[in-house]
């Protein structure tokens, strides 16, 4: 495959090396090396196997002679990441819902083919649709049981990228924050070449959040985050995306005090803080209305004050994982609380 | 009963009578202190102002200090207990049946059956047909241990309706390995969720159980209890194996028959209302053994109290050791357990 010296994806935009975030760590002399071959390339105009693309995720680094055509996407995660750049025109499938794809990329979505709607393609399905770049939300994608190994897939030439935030070695993954988020949306629109959708993609979120962050409407109010379950409640904790939203407007997590994203917590907590707002994560296999009917029916959940005044807030489960939708997310519930208060 | 069985018998009278005493004491103390213990930091004053209050004597504590209290905590003790006592007492009443020492409640492909039940009501999320006040999963989880209990005595029964002790455990373990491949497969075809919550309802908990639910369990634990404790000199004969039971005039059928079905239904009982909490029924029975001997008249009581106060004390453990978190009780009962047994096995071995 040659390349011009002016590298330009299938959308015609120009793709460039660069450090997007200044905490992404991309080894300088890497960096170099690479923009050295890249104008040794130009000079030469020959078939050059330079690494014109390179990021580091999860201690792997990941090359690229050029962006994404046949990119496929792993999880529901990694595909609305990739479709919220507007990647869909370089993706050759995408595999393994949560639940539904957001409303805003559904018609995106339908432009590529979904190899398996539940689950992980089989090896052999992905394979035959000649992917350049397979990326994943969990690394259990490359599990020598669902598509196989980054180094099987290195040895094909095709390169390989998990969420941060799914990193095998959790010593590896980000901190849940805003900015983490942002890292992630900025290599899918390096690996894609698109990184002027990237950018704007950030950069509505960074907006957006200023916004709410300013407004607070939650300033002074405690939140249970009530995620499933109900002998123990699954609970969002101190560093995840339930708290990275109740953060952004303003709120107590009555929580704080777990460690992780979510935890088992315990009725008697919840009993004792009497929390202002109850948050609902809405999913298929626990949905908000189970989580509501369950508090207004037990004998003892029942008189906390904001089950009393209704003061529930409902958001998508998919809005509360980092990723693009938790901006979301915590628009959801600044508008909900922003109702509850006016 | 032989001259032999009998001297020895009259000394674990005393024994029995003692060691039922001391437990009784003990578990009234250890029930206290699960109801005063727990994640919210409640003073021992506040605990017996709340159900003071609740009792409409005093001015009570407020409504959510009282709701933590007596509609949080104390059934959840009760449970314990009962739970405890009556998984203690099936578990000795089968190991007794099947001359089996490894047998527990769970014997007859109960948890197996139990948990496709559970995950069948988990992973379609059949949320709204609960039964009898119960929730959906707590009638699955009764609806498919009572199945398969009922698969593995049509298996083990004979054409003339006798019941085959020997191929009964061999049905539970085929019935039970058959209800488990389900349960996997259901897990694995589930929703991103199935894993974790089919893992947490296995390892059982009774944070869950409120005063509906304790009602239930506390009049299926009286009742197997008064059964048992009736066919102790049963059971007596049955531990001297099957002719012996026979020679003795006992009717070995009718008997087996009875005790297995009380023992069965007390833990589909059990199971669908606390999951499958592991280690009580098997070890208990052999710990009290060790404290007052075989006899069942004198067992069975020590046996019900160290269990609901193993229990007890398991589920002090799982709300406190992580604070702001609640741990599944069957890891406790088997860390806690495990190093008793192991102490009281090592302590016989040396007397012996």
């Amino acid at each position: 495959m040659t390349h011009t010296c002016m590298f330009s994806t299938s959308h015609g935009r120009r793709v460039a090396l660069r450090t997007p975030v200044s905490h992404r760590v991309i080894a300088s002399a890497a960096a170099s090396l690479a923009a050295a071959l890249t104008l040794s390339a130009c000079g030469g105009s020959s078939n050059s196997e330079a690494a014109t693309i390179s990021l580091e995720n999860c201690g792997r680094t990941v090359t690229m002679s050029g962006p994404a055509e046949r990119g496929v996407t792993l999880n529901q995660g990694a595909t609305e990441t990739a479709l919220s750049i507007g990647a869909q025109g370089q993706m050759a499938g995408t595999a393994y819902l949560d639940d539904t794809i957001a409303p805003q990329w559904q018609a995106a979505y339908a432009e590529v083919p979904a190899l398996d709607e539940k689950d992980f393609p089989s090896r052999e399905a992905l394979l035959e649709t000649k992917p350049d770049l397979v990326t994943a939300s969990y690394s259990s994608a490359f599990d020598d049981k669902a598509v196989g190994s980054h180094e099987s897939f290195d040895e094909l030439g095709v390169a390989t990228y998990v969420s941060p935030f799914g990193c095998k070695d959790r010593s590896k993954r980000p901190a849940v924050a805003w900015d983490s988020i942002a890292t992630e949306i900025t290599d899918y629109g390096i690996m894609f070449g698109r990184e002027n959708e990237a950018d704007a993609v950030v950069a509505q979120m960074r907006e957006t959040l200023t916004g709410i962050e300013a407004a607070a409407p939650a300033k002074g109010k405690s939140i249970f985050w009530y995620d499933s379950k109900t002998t123990t409640p699954y609970v969002g904790a101190n560093a995840g995306g339930p708290q990275l939203i109740i953060d952004a407007v303003g709120g107590t997590n009555i929580f704080a005090g777990l460690d992780g994203s979510w935890a088992d917590g315990s009725w008697e907590t919840v009993l004792a803080a009497n929390p202002d707002v109850i948050v609902l994560a809405d999913a298929s296999w626990d949905t908000a209305e189970e989580k509501k009917n369950y508090l207004r029916g037990d004998p003892a959940l029942r008189d906390l004050k904001a089950v009393r005044e209704d003061a529930f807030v409902v958001l998508p489960f998919s809005t509360t994982t980092p990723g693009p939708r938790t901006i979301e997310g915590a628009t959801l519930v600044a508008g909900q609380l922003g109702g509850d208060g006016a | 009963m032989t001259a032999s069985t009998r001297a020895p018998a009259r000394a674990a009278t005393t024994t029995g009578t003692a060691w039922s005493v001391i437990l009784v004491a003990l578990l009234a103390v250890s029930c206290a202190a699960g109801v005063a213990i727990g994640a919210a930091d409640l003073s021992i004053g506040t605990v017996v102002e709340s159900i003071a209050g609740r009792l409409g004597i005093g001015r009570g504590t407020d409504l959510l200090t009282t709701h933590i209290v007596v509609d949080l905590r104390l059934p959840r003790v009760l449970a314990a207990a009962a739970i405890g006592a009556g998984l203690a007492l099936c578990g000795a009443v089968l190991q007794s049946l099947t001359g089996n020492q490894l047998a527990d409640p769970y014997l007859l492909g109960m948890s197996g059956g139990a948990s496709l039940g559970a995950v069948l009501a988990l992973t379609t999320g059949a949320s709204a047909v609960g039964a009898l006040g119960f929730g959906a999963v707590s009638t699955a989880a009764f609806l498919g241990a009572l199945g398969s209990l009922l698969l593995v005595f049509l298996i083990a029964t004979s054409r003339s309706g006798v019941l085959l002790p020997g191929r009964l455990v061999l049905a539970g373990i085929a019935v039970g390995q058959l209800a488990a491949a389900l349960t996997s497969a259901l897990v694995l075809f589930g929703d991103r969720d199935a894993a974790h919550r089919v893992l947490s309802w296995t390892l059982g908990s009774v944070a869950g159980v409120r005063w509906s639910g304790l009602v239930g369990i506390l009049v299926v634990v009286a009742v197997t209890m008064t059964i048992v404790l009736a066919y102790s000199r049963v059971l007596d004969s049955f531990a001297f194996g099957e002719r012996a039971a026979a020679s003795l005039g006992t009717n070995v059928e009718r008997s087996r028959w009875v005790l297995y079905a009380v023992a069965s239904l007390c833990t589909a009982a059990l199971v669908a209302q606390a999951g499958i909490i592991g280690f009580v029924g098997l070890v208990v029975p052999h710990a009290a053994r060790m404290l007052v001997g075989p006899l069942h008249a004198r067992l069975l009581p020590v046996v019900a109290l160290m269990g609901a106060l193993l229990l007890v004390w398991a589920d002090i453990a799982a709300r406190t050791v992580m604070p702001g978190r609640e741990l599944p009780i069957s890891i406790v009962t088997a860390i806690v357990g495990v190093p008793a047994f192991v102490w009281l096995l090592r302590r016989q071995g040396a007397r012996a």
